[in-house]
């Protein structure tokens, strides 16, 4: 017998991707079952030699990429993904949803489900898009694809649904994927900047070079390089910091937690309230310009604005010296830790490195710690060598040669030319659109407007430009259709969005996913999708930061039961929809251009940048994975900002003056009335939208500020059903009653306040909601502080505002207000919540039903719970 | 003979170990080296996660640990195990049947009530058989935490490991002991104080190390045997200060120390 597979296919573990694919998996089979899930070993295929293998040397040592992809847990662990007790079999009807008769829109989330057809499902689609043009019109359709789901191209996600009406020319209301990963900087960093299109510091090409050669010490300042670069890139993050550590760079961590990062890399652990860096930035800056220990010179030359900034710290603006005592009262480091930190800074190289954030740039008036950032490190000079800001995660984002702190490679091959999703461009967008964080908004039927496409592709001009909702002449929204949904347990305020997706506005609620977990519950009609194990596509990985590649997909085993690749879904939507005649005639062969399958991969390969000469098609499908080798000469690249830095005349920023605008004068120009958010960046303790600090009123009654990372054995949303995973010491917290609860952390001084024990389960709680989770007693989080990952499967027990969540999604009870007026950006970290026990047995007698729901132990919720009827 | 070495301070606690042991095993029958293991439950290789000290010098060591993979499993019931020249301990599922006796005796190995057998790490000798040179748990580790091979080829590490069982096969570098750290200040003035001299004394009264506070006012003695010990800080134009700094159980953070107190 073999031992070892009958068959072993190439695909990408990574989540994330909007053709941008990561993790590259061996995917053994045997028998037509998955057997395992391993890292590649690129020297089954090329030598060192061709690879043009790079290593970076500095103080007598020598970093290297490895011959083999680093994954994450995340990736081998999938199986129990594919093959989870959660996965939707087969077209399911809410059972109480009748799309000829009543409609029931107040028992979504509650009621069950019966199976149908697939041809059944797929009329019932076009019927009723078809009725909502001719009733309402093509701007009553809303469509979700985010980008918070498993990494596919020629097989659609991401708002393939989307492209159909593009297509089809009628349009619908786009939800445009907000820049939430980079949410302050997005907002602030750009305006003193540039740096476009996400605000951090784009130009990265042999950082990591140059701190080895230059940096005293690194700030991993709100970054858990362990956590959040998993998802997305795996872990030479985890070997880049060790390596740093060996060669005597000093790595100090300002979070409210101790990330997983922190636990073992710190060499000093800063610990600061959540959301309150801002207040940390200006002391830094007060010392500094009370002791004259920065950069004057460079302040003149390449920057704008420093004296406003220099007038606010001082107090001769407001009356208030932003000196560390008046720091120290709001974020809780002592004042001589900060004057520590200061004179370290200013007299050692510094880099600042970041995941992109967390919850350092994902609170409110988050632009401002972005842009302090940015100013702290102008005031040292920022691109002098060994003074960069840099990332571990996104080593190709947006296909751009150089945001890759990495040696680059020689090619950054594309999918696109395959890529049947949604693009994230404003062709896709339209006219009719909706900021992700603004969809409670429009599905409610409000009138609304806010500044910008909010797309992370998006340059900063696009910032200036008002919109609104809905658009004049446009009726409110009707219907809801979705690919990979997750809004409840990602975006800002769960709870609320149930509000709305429950009213009698919304008249059919489509979704198409692969679980049944989330907002797929709420759905009138779920659509079983196919993991991309079981699909055919062409993807890359081009996030690693080790080499660039591209490899074909093949299916590793058959569709699940009755599971189909949402590309094909829609496709049979169209099929469907070309029985009324008009502009739907010839709509399937419009979407699909014509070409099969491996037609269309065969074009996204040949349209990828690789050298054909090469590698043509035919040979590649043998080889079924190609290489880039590391670009020649890369080590004589210059390091990040140095040509800024010696020459900002010749390589200015994208600011209207390109330089570095401490003062921006396009907030001025534009936005001149604005207090949460003006020319140059303050402290803002609240504002009419938000009233989240310690000292607000609501404090009273919340006093803790909930901290909430990217989650460790989650990628946003995805993998809470992974058994393997839910074993693990940190990952779940078993009640009383059998249930595996989302953990909180609270400090033991805290919860000896509170009167909690390990394992005790407790509600976070605020007026938008409740939300449960199992107590950890642990000096990894400061008091006054509580965490929780984000993205714990929402289990509604009490629907809507107000309501109660078992799952410990604490999204549901995020401000549902933006980032501020004018950035319409996500508000789900560092908010004010209470804390209180609860004895789930009185609950679960309380709520018999919601509690008495099928449970598995090993993977929690699972499909066959809200499953009435087999057969339709 | 096989050995496995396990560098502690490399070990960034992904647990990919535990994952792929359970990805290689449950589910999966590799008679006649190993029958599935159940899908949830056993943990032939699992990863420990001990929190140190406290806020703010809080720190956490991850400790893989393999089981079965101990000489003392090959005495006590070397009838049950296949023969081997790679001196791997592998559980014959067949002989094995009945002796619930070998999971109660040997950590890291787990009955299996329905197939009533005794069960762990084979070392994956089933890949090493066929073509593979190392377990899914090494080949899947990004760090190079866990590495594997001969004992000879590894002898210079095995040389400064140190063993959890003393039959074991599997050696450890950098096994945590202790740490004892603070952040000397001058509260009066609100400043850290900068190259403080830090002496740890044993009970004897023994300097058995010193440090100097850095930038922050911070010190750290790591890898400090688990003792009672004294901390005497002394720093130019203050009075010495002295404390106890029992490591006995825990590590210890003495937090903020004023010399102006």
């Amino acid at each position: 017998m073999s031992f070892i597979a009958d068959k072993t296919v190439y695909k990408s573990m990574g989540f994330c991707g909007v053709g941008d694919g990561a993790n590259i998996a061996n995917i053994d089979v045997k028998d037509g079952k998955v057997v395992r899930i391993r890292p590649v070993h690129y020297d089954e295929l090329y030598t060192k030699e061709e690879l043009n293998y790079w290593t970076i040397k500095a103080r007598g040592s020598q970093f290297e990429p490895g011959m083999k992809s680093l994954l994450p847990p995340l990736s081998l662990t999938y199986k129990n993904r594919i093959y989870s007790k959660n996965r939707v079999p087969y077209p399911l009807k809410r059972v109480d949803w009748d799309p000829s008769g009543e409609r029931h829109p107040e028992t979504r989330g509650e009621s069950g489900y019966e199976r149908i057809s697939w041809d059944e499902a797929l009329d019932i689609v076009a019927d009723e898009i078809k009725r909502i043009h001719d009733t309402y019109g093509p701007a009553s359709i809303l469509c979700q694809g985010g980008g918070h789901a498993e990494t596919k191209n020629a097989t659609g996600t991401h708002g393939v649904q989307t492209a159909m009406f593009n297509t089809l020319g009628t349009g619908c209301v786009v939800q445009a994927r907000n820049a939430d990963s980079w949410e302050g900087w997005y907002w602030g960093g750009k305006y003193v900047w540039g740096n476009d299109p996400v605000g951090e510091q784009v130009q990265l090409t042999n950082v990591l070079k140059d701190i080895a050669e230059n940096s005293d010490a690194v700030l991993h300042w709100g970054c858990d390089l362990e956590t959040t670069p998993w998802g997305w890139g795996g872990q030479l993050s985890s070997r880049t910091a060790y390596w740093f550590t060996e060669i005597g760079i000093k790595q100090i961590f300002i979070c409210p937690e101790l990330n997983y990062s922190a636990a073992i890399h710190a060499d000093k652990w800063i610990p600061v309230l959540p959301n309150t860096d801002a207040a940390l930035q200006l002391a830094i800056a007060y010392v500094w310009m009370t002791e004259g220990t920065f950069d004057r010179e460079y302040l003149e030359t390449h920057t704008v604005g420093y004296d406003q900034l220099e007038r606010y710290v001082l107090g001769e603006e407001d009356g208030v010296p932003k000196t560390p005592k008046w720091a120290e009262e709001k974020c809780h480091v002592p004042s001589y830790t900060i004057k520590a930190l200061a004179r370290y800074w200013a007299k050692h190289s510094v880099s600042i490195g970041h995941g992109n954030g967390g919850g350092y740039i994902r609170s409110c008036f988050s632009h401002e710690p972005a842009r302090l950032e940015i100013c702290l490190l102008a005031m040292q000079g920022v691109g002098k060598p060994g003074a960069n800001q840099f990332k571990f995660l996104e080593k190709s984002l947006f296909y751009d040669p150089t945001v890759n702190p990495y040696p680059r490679p020689e090619v950054i091959p594309s999918t696109f030319a395959c890529f049947k999703g949604a693009l994230l461009d404003e062709q896709m967008l339209g006219k009719n659109f909706v900021p992700q964080t603004l969809i409670p908004n429009a599905i409610g039927g409000e009138k609304f407007d806010w500044y910008g496409h909010t797309m992370c592709t998006f340059g900063i001009a696009d910032q200036l430009k008002p919109f609104q909702f809905p658009n004049p002449g446009n009726q409110p929204i009707h219907m809801v259709w979705s690919t990979g949904p997750c809004w409840q347990t990602c975006w800002n305020g769960g709870f609320r969005f149930q509000d709305v997706i429950r009213s009698e506005a919304v008249e059919c609620y489509i979704v198409q996913h692969q679980w049944m977990e989330n907002d797929t519950n709420f759905a009138d009609l779920i659509l079983p999708v196919t993991t991309k194990v079981e699909e055919y596509d062409l993807n890359n990985d081009i996030e690693s930061g080790q080499f660039n590649m591209m490899y074909l997909e093949e299916p590793a085993i058959e569709p699940f039961c009755d599971a189909r690749s949402d590309y094909a879904i829609v496709c049979g939507v169209a099929k469907s929809l070309e029985r009324f005649g008009g502009i739907y005639a010839g709509l399937h062969d419009k979407i699909t251009e014509g070409l099969t399958d491996e037609e269309l991969i065969k074009r996204g390969y040949e349209m990828s940048g690789i050298p054909l000469n090469q590698m043509p098609w035919e040979k590649f499908k043998q080889q079924k994975l190609w290489i880039s080798p590391t670009v020649k000469g890369w080590e004589d690249e210059p390091a990040g900002l140095i040509g800024f830095y010696e020459d900002p005349e010749a390589h200015p920023f994208s600011t209207p003056s390109g330089k570095i605008e401490i003062y921006s004068s396009l907030i001025a120009d534009n936005f001149p009335d604005d207090v949460e958010r003006g020319p140059v960046p303050h402290w803002v303790e609240e504002s009419p939208l938000h009233h989240e600090r310690i000292t607000s009123d609501r404090a009273q009654e919340y006093p803790y500020l909930l901290m909430s990372n990217h989650p460790r054995w989650r990628v946003h949303a995805q993998h809470d059903d992974c058994i393997w995973l839910r074993e693990i010491q940190t990952c779940k917290v078993v009640g009383p009653d059998g249930y595996a609860y989302e953990p909180i952390w609270i400090n033991p001084a805290d919860a000896e306040e509170k009167g909690l024990r390990n394992g005790d389960i407790a509600e976070l709680f605020n007026e938008r909601g409740r939300v449960l989770g199992g107590i950890i007693v642990t000096e990894r989080i400061m008091p006054g502080a509580l965490y929780q990952d984000h993205g714990a499967r929402v289990d509604t027990i009490v629907p809507g505002t107000g309501g109660l969540d078992r799952g410990g999604a604490n999204n549901m009870i995020c401000p549902s207000a933006t980032t501020s007026k004018n950035c319409a950006g996500e508000v789900t970290n560092s908010f004010l919540v209470g804390i209180k026990k609860v004895d789930v047995f009185e609950l679960a007698e309380q709520y018999a039903e919601a509690f008495g729901r099928e449970y598995d132990p090993a993977c929690g919720l699972v499909a066959s719970a809200r499953i009435e009827k087999e057969e339709g | 003979m096989k050995a496995f070495v396990i560098d502690i301070a490399k070990c960034n606690g992904c647990h990919n170990c535990q994952i792929v042991c359970k990805d290689e095993h449950c589910g999966n029958d590799w008679s006649p080296y190993a029958k599935t293991q159940p899908d949830t439950g056993q943990f032939w290789c699992s990863v420990e996660e001990r929190v140190r000290g406290t806020v703010p010098l809080t720190r956490i060591s991850y400790i893989p640990h393999i089981g079965a993979q101990t000489e003392a499993l090959r005495e006590y019931a070397g009838e049950v195990l296949l023969p081997r020249e790679d001196g791997l301990i592998v559980i014959d599922p067949e002989k094995a049947k009945g002796r619930e006796d070998i999971a109660e005796k040997f950590e890291g190995v787990y009955w299996n009530a329905e197939l009533q057998i005794p069960q762990g790490c084979t070392g994956c000798a089933h890949l090493l058989d066929n073509g593979w040179t190392v377990p899914r748990c090494v080949d899947a580790c990004p760090t190079d935490a866990l590495r594997f091979g001969d004992e000879d080829d590894l002898a210079d590490e095995i040389a400064q490991a140190t063993k959890l069982d003393e039959d074991s096969h599997v050696y450890y570098l950098n096994f945590p002991k202790r740490f004892i750290g603070g952040t000397v200040v001058d509260l009066e003035a609100d400043e850290v104080v900068i190259g403080a001299e830090v002496y740890l004394k044993d009970e004897a009264g023994k300097v058995v190390s010193l440090a100097r506070t850095d930038d922050f006012g911070d010190f750290i003695f790591k890898q400090v045997e688990p003792e009672a010990y004294r901390v005497e800080v002394k720093a130019h134009g203050f009075s010495k200060r002295a404390l106890d700094a029992d490591v006995r159980a825990l590590d210890l953070n003495l937090g903020t120390i004023d010399l102006s107190a």
